[in-house]
């Protein structure tokens, strides 16, 4: 099989990330792993370049999915208007009176100021439906590095640029004047407006680490791919056939941009989760799935459907004894093939 | 949501930005939507910037980007871990970047195992990769402290020297001493395998004072007493590797994906490598959501699934017949008339061997109807363990039997306890099993089927049984599906446990720097279940009912569990006096804390807490020592997860005044020793033990290495950390030139070399530990009374309350009108039982405030929104709490995760104060009773548990919501 990858006009590789949801466990290292890297202190306390979020359910920032931003049509002329979270939609990077309620016996432990209503992961294993057959599953969230992304369009200083080697997306942080027509202009609202330096910033897929530029002079995979627990990230470049990213989107189809209708084309892919069925009313298992079809096509559009059945048709392959390349590249027993960030190097 | 107004922003003179200013926008309405190249260009020429042809792939400026460079970067790395009894026992890279821990990083170098299994890289998770947090946090204690307010946990605190620290708490360890009440000073520490080496620091004084070592496995309720009562062990599991050797994977109450996060890829990913996956589960758990099926019974009814899913694979005929005649007493005989095991004593005519007991021996009916010897019984095998005895059959036993057999009592009716296992499990059928747990009719039996009829069937099973009243019932009855079908003793198979981190590998060189007096004078530790101590001395037994009262009496009369301090020649019992805290948060986790705060803690004189950070305990000490930080000292780390051994080494020097627990409880012998001297106390005779306590040579027994014979050898943390090593079989075999050396560990961690001769199984080259190998495949004798996994058990105690056999009892604690919920404590995904509880990264990913998560119908029913505070009450205590909603909850049932801090709820009460506490009185026998070499009490082995999910409660709004 052979298919074609479009990358962005001008971009000599892409860089780009799966994510498998059926592995994804809401544990939230990759967050803590970005946060301690990236974005402690200076105006960076409240975001989470990398946040993971229950679905069905508000996200971070809160409604980021009904926040406009995009491109109106597949022609990519015209923008879809976008809106600024508010900060209450992120959530405050609450403090906390530890002095007093630890040392003094004056608590309770509370986050200090106005009692918080909403934070970065309040609705944290809600979902929908009703016991039993409510459902719920996590979506790790990054700066989709998009093919064509609207925040780069929207900046009227042109401070956001797609870089020709790898298509990482960034804010110059020199040019940004902290306008936040970015902000708006992302469908998946991931740049987030920096108060204290009055710029913009987001994730930078790592881009230090990925280059080697480190005092260890090693090239490492992004850390919220490095430090997932489960590994549900694989790490490459769209354009690297033998890579298993190329495998899992072009061929398999099985990995997925998120919300394909903003037309940026994300470069980062979900495989869709699988779910246990449905009970019935008096406790037997019966054949009914328990995530709502039309919610899956929402998030990952028409494909999900054959995304699917393309996973279950292999892991039946498997346990009838087979073997399959699809769960070979998924199940980590060979850890080598997760990451391929130097395979371009020579060029 | 706002749209761009202005772009004007102000930092206020603290550097913070006014909200106000977060929210305005910037300034350019207009070209909104309307942007483009046109309109930028004309944009930047306003602007005077230079115009970029293409920010797509054509970016001329870029020489900024080495600002996120910079930011990459550090001075130093150090290898560390965690101590925090979560089972990971992961390996972290910690990087320090001027002086400070800057961030964490997984190590990520454990070796393969095997390319076939998955890589058991990176071990981590999201409490692990903020730690850093508390090396430099508020909640870190400096200094050390002394209560000088009128009432413990009044928050008045004096910082004090280390001199003044130590001489006060030498001067009253030594009155205590004096009054000859030694074994009114005890320690609670749980866990050593998560730092042993901080865990032998005060055991190790403390023994040598002849002071008392609390258990903590069992009173954690972790302890799973199915498994010493079957299995005649304590614990003993497959590594998390080995879950992808099964191809039915069952995880039963255990809700790996939140609580044994460095090992959920292994679960997940046994799904892509041909196993089906099931959760077992009240709530639509964050492991049950990765399931191919979900089976949701009542909280508290596993044990019923488990009889009826037995039922099914008996009457089916889908059992393992010839693993459970070699392997299972299902063939002994058992007389109608006592219910107690046919002995070789009472039947004539059959002989055993010189030096045996035919007492302590069984038997089972061969093909032909004679009567035989069952091999491997007690009575024909030398003590528990036996490895030159055997259960090879060389005879058929018959699994069904019901005769008469003429014995020395005259004529008397026996059946086999296969028999009374089926007689039992035809009480399951399928429709009582649906209305004792709510499971199909269907299902639970076709789930049976496809576990019995799989290759290599394993459940994983944690503390969603193992912490109800009846836990030691609900463990038995799962473990019988591994027994029936013969899932046990190979890869991929067995019920494997996971809670609490007590697989200490290095048994021996942990045992012997903990326990000096094993070498000094030949004596154990003074070892006590805390479970027992704490229902005790809290007055609780007091109020218990006479027949459990009586029961307790005669456990500790008959010497069966211990009780300290003894009771003294006058026939009385001191309260304890000292009590010293290290590596846990005894006031926050104990159940039944109503109890323990109103009568045991005013009988302490002294509550020494060794602590980094301000915790519950630390609270409510007198004395608080500041300890040095996970990253700040040299210790080990093991787990049952895995069969890899790897150090903590300093990143950074300890913060302000702090030291390890090593140096800590060596000062404190020092000053000890020293004042002994000035004030002539010791030696003195032990009580109970032939040995002299002698608190003058105190320090000198502390830092000698007693195996080796060599004065001053343990001055240091690492030095300990060496003995442990260099002491155990595991990673020191006696028979092979190979070993592990602390040096070795922090290089790279290191797979145990050998099995030490203590675990159920060899460590074998390319293979995942999987338990049990020693008695299934090399056919030992089981450590049981029987030699085989028992499922009769004909104790006294156990027949009388119908237990011989497992069976399913309701929750201790019956659902009434006025506390009509189940009061859950499950451990949670933001804190590791009380640690990172209070850290503000965890708790701006919840809510910042403990929460109690309900079934919105539960709530609403209550007048109850998401947010609002609610009360949690019923008879014994109560707490407050955030609601919030969790649809996928069972109505019926509410949760609040274990381990919030107290001082994170308002009015000094906490997640446990609703909590009884309870105690399980067929947990206190010795068994046989009089030489108990199947169960006998040893700290963590076997003991009463701990056990907190019977609880029933009511919940309310609290008006007007006074937000803690």
């Amino acid at each position: 099989m052979s298919h074609d990858v479009t990358l962005a006009e001008g971009i000599d590789h892409q860089v780009a990330m799966v994510m498998d949801l059926n592995q994804c466990i809401g544990c939230q290292t990759c967050t803590v792993g970005c946060k301690t890297t990236w974005t402690e202190g200076e105006g960076r306390d409240y975001m989470y370049w990398n946040d993971v979020e229950t679905h069905p359910g508000e996200g971070y920032p809160r409604g980021w999915e009904g926040s406009g931003g995009g491109w109106k049509s597949d022609a990519r002329q015209e923008r879809e208007v976008g809106e600024i979270p508010d900060q209450e939609d992120y959530g405050r990077p609450w403090e906390f009176n530890y002095e007093e309620a630890l040392f003094e016996d004056d608590g309770p432990l509370r986050p200090e100021g106005e009692d918080p209503e909403w934070g970065p992961n309040w609705d944290e294993d809600e979902g929908a439906g009703q016991f039993p057959n409510s459902y719920y599953f996590y979506v790790p969230r990054i700066c989709n590095h998009c093919t064509h992304p609207s925040c780069v369009e929207a900046c009227p200083r042109q401070a956001v640029y797609k870089r020709e080697e790898d298509g990482i997306v960034l804010v110059d942080q020199d040019r940004c004047r902290g306008y936040r027509y970015c902000v708006e202009g992302c469908p998946y609202k991931k740049i987030y407006y920096n108060a204290v330096t009055k710029t913009s910033e987001k994730c930078l897929f790592c881009y230090p680490r990925i280059e080697g530029e480190g005092p260890d002079d090693e090239v490492h995979p992004p850390v919220c791919a490095s430090e997932c627990t489960t590994q549900l990230r694989l790490v490459g470049y769209l354009d690297d056939r033998q890579g298993p990213i190329y495998k899992l989107v072009e061929e398999y189809e099985v990995a997925l941009p998120l919300h394909p209708e903003y037309r940026t084309d994300p470069n980062v892919y979900y495989i869709p989760p699988l779910a246990p069925d449905q009970h019935s009313p008096d406790g037997e298992t019966v054949d009914v799935e328990r995530i709502p079809r039309e919610y899956l096509e929402r998030l990952f559009g028409p494909d999900v459907n054959d995304a699917l059945e393309t996973l279950q048709r292999e892991r039946e392959k498997v346990n009838r004894g087979g073997s399959s390349e699809l769960m070979d590249i998924l199940d980590h027993t060979n850890p080598a093939k997760q990451y391929r960030l130097e395979v371009f190097n020579d060029e | 949501m706002s749209t761009h107004d202005n772009p004007d922003e102000r930092t206020d003179d603290d550097g913070s930005v006014a909200r106000r200013d977060f929210l305005k926008g910037a300034g350019l309405a207009g070209l909104v939507g309307a942007t483009g190249y046109g309109a930028a260009r004309e944009f930047l020429q306003m602007e005077r910037l230079e115009v970029v042809d293409d920010p797509i792939g054509d970016y001329p400026y870029r020489d900024w980007e080495d600002l996120y460079r910079e930011e990459w970067d550090w001075d130093s790395i150090a290898r560390s871990t965690h101590s925090v009894n979560c089972t990971g026992s992961c390996s972290w890279d910690v990087y320090v970047k001027d002086g400070q821990v800057w961030r964490e990083e997984q190590a990520a170098d454990y070796p393969r195992i095997n390319d076939d299994l998955p890589d058991v890289n990176p071990r981590g998770c999201n409490k692990g990769a903020c730690y850093k947090n508390y090396v430099h946090g508020a909640q870190r204690v400096k200094h050390p402290l002394k209560h000088v307010g009128d009432e413990r946990g009044d928050g008045k605190w004096k910082q004090i020297s280390w001199d003044q620290a130590l001489t006060e708490i030498a001067e009253e360890v030594l009155d205590v001493m004096e009054d000859g009440d030694y074994d009114g000073i005890s320690g609670f520490t749980p866990i050593p395998a998560m730092s042993p080496v901080s865990f032998a620091s005060g055991s190790r004084m403390i023994n040598l004072l002849g002071g008392v070592s609390h258990s903590f496995y069992d009173w954690y309720s972790d302890l799973p007493p199915g498994q010493p009562i079957t299995y005649g062990f304590q614990t003993d599991n497959a590594e998390s590797a080995d879950w992808y050797n099964a191809d039915y994977l069952i995880a039963w109450g255990s809700n790996v994906d939140v609580t044994r996060i460095p090992d959920a890829k292994t679960f997940l990913s046994a799904r892509y490598g041909g196993a089906k996956t099931v959760g077992v589960f009240s709530d639509y758990s964050q492991t049950a959501i990765h399931t191919d099926e979900w089976l949701a019974p009542e909280p508290g009814s596993d044990a019923a699934l488990a009889l009826g899913m037995a039922r099914t694979i008996v009457e089916e005929g889908l059992y393992d017949a010839a693993h459970l005649k070699e392997q299972s007493d299902m063939p002994l005989l058992v007389r109608e008339d006592t219910g107690k095991f046919l002995r070789a004593s009472e039947v004539p005519g059959l002989s055993v061997g010189a030096g045996d007991d035919p007492e302590k021996v069984m038997i089972m009916q061969d093909a032909a109807g004679d009567l035989r010897i069952a091999p491997g019984s007690l009575g024909v095998r030398e003590g528990e363990f036996d490895p030159g005895s055997s259960i090879e059959l060389d005879f058929d036993p018959q699994l069904s039997v019901d005769r008469t057999v003429e014995t020395t009592d005259g004529q008397v009716a026996v059946r086999s306890v296969w028999d009374r296992l089926r007689e039992r499990l035809a009480e399951y059928t399928p429709e009582t099993v649906y209305q004792q747990t709510g499971v199909g009719r269907e299902t639970h039996q076709r789930v049976a089927r496809e576990f019995a009829r799989a290759d290599r069937g394993k459940i994983i099973h944690g503390k969603g049984v193992n912490d109800w009243y009846h836990n030691d019932l609900g463990n038995r009855s799962i473990q019988l599906l591994a027994t029936l079908t013969g899932h046990i003793g190979r890869n991929g198979t067995g019920v494997d446990h996971y809670v609490g981190q007590e697989k200490i590998w290095t048994v021996n060189g942990w045992k012997h720097l903990s326990f000096p007096h094993l070498d000094k004078s030949g004596t154990g530790p003074r070892g006590m279940p805390t479970t027992l101590w704490a229902y005790y001395h809290s007055g609780v037994l007091d109020e218990a009912d006479p027949k459990l009262r009586e029961r307790i009496e005669t456990s500790i009369d008959e010497g069966w569990m211990p009780m300290y301090p003894e009771e003294r020649a006058d026939g009385t019992r001191p309260d304890p006096r000292i009590f010293f805290v290290w590596r846990g948060n005894f006031y926050n986790q104990a159940k039944g804390n109503t109890f323990i705060r109103e009568t045991l803690w005013p009988k302490l004189d002294l509550v020494v807490d060794v602590n980094f950070r301000m915790d519950s305990t630390a609270i409510n000490s007198d004395y608080v020592l500041p300890t040095a930080s996970h990253y700040e000292k040299y210790d080990l780390s093991m787990t049952d997860m895995h069969t890899f051994v790897h150090p903590f080494t300093p990143a950074v020097e300890p913060l302000g005044e702090a030291k390890s627990d090593w140096e800590i409880f060596r000062l404190l012998s020092e000053r000890i020793q020293e004042l002994a001297r000035e004030r002539d106390v010791g030696p003195i005779e032990d009580r109970s033990f032939d040995r002299e306590l002698n608190p003058k040579t105190l320090h000198r027994d502390y830092v000698r290495d007693w195996i080796d014979d060599e004065s001053g050898a343990l001055e240091e943390g690492k030095d300990a950390a060496e003995f442990i090593l260099r002491n155990s079989g595991e990673t020191n075999p006696p028979d092979s030139d190979e070993e592990i050396t602390f040096e070795d560990t922090v290089e790279q961690p290191r797979r145990f070399l050998a099995n030490g001769g203590h675990w159920t199984s060899p460590i074998e080259e390319d293979t995942a530990f999987a338990p049990w190998k020693n008695f299934v495949q090399r056919k030992d004798p089981w450590p049981t009374y029987t030699g085989r996994q028992q499922y009769y058990i004909d104790h006294d105690w156990f027949l009388e309350d119908g237990e011989a056999l497992p069976t399913f009892k309701e929750p201790a604690e019956e659902l009434t009108d006025e506390y009509p919920l189940r009061y859950l404590t499950p451990h949670g995904r933001w804190s590791m039982h009380s640690t990172w509880r209070d850290d503000k990264y965890m708790l701006r990913l919840n809510r910042g405030e403990p929460v109690v998560y309900l079934n919105p119908a539960d709530a609403r029913d209550r007048g109850i929104e998401d947010g609002d505070q609610v009360r949690v009450y019923n008879d014994v205590g109560e707490v407050q709490a955030q609601a919030k909603f969790y649809p996928s909850s069972e109505e019926g049932a509410i949760r609040m995760n274990f381990s919030w801090e107290d001082y994170q709820f308002p009015g000094g009460n906490n997640f446990n104060s609703p909590t009884s506490m309870l105690l399980k009185s067929t947990q206190l026998v010795q068994y046989p009773e009089d030489s108990g070499e199947h169960l006998h009490f040893f700290p963590n082995f076997w003991g009463p548990t701990g056990v907190n999910s019977d609880a029933r409660v009511e919940i309310e709004p609290v008006e007007g919501g006074e937000h803690g």
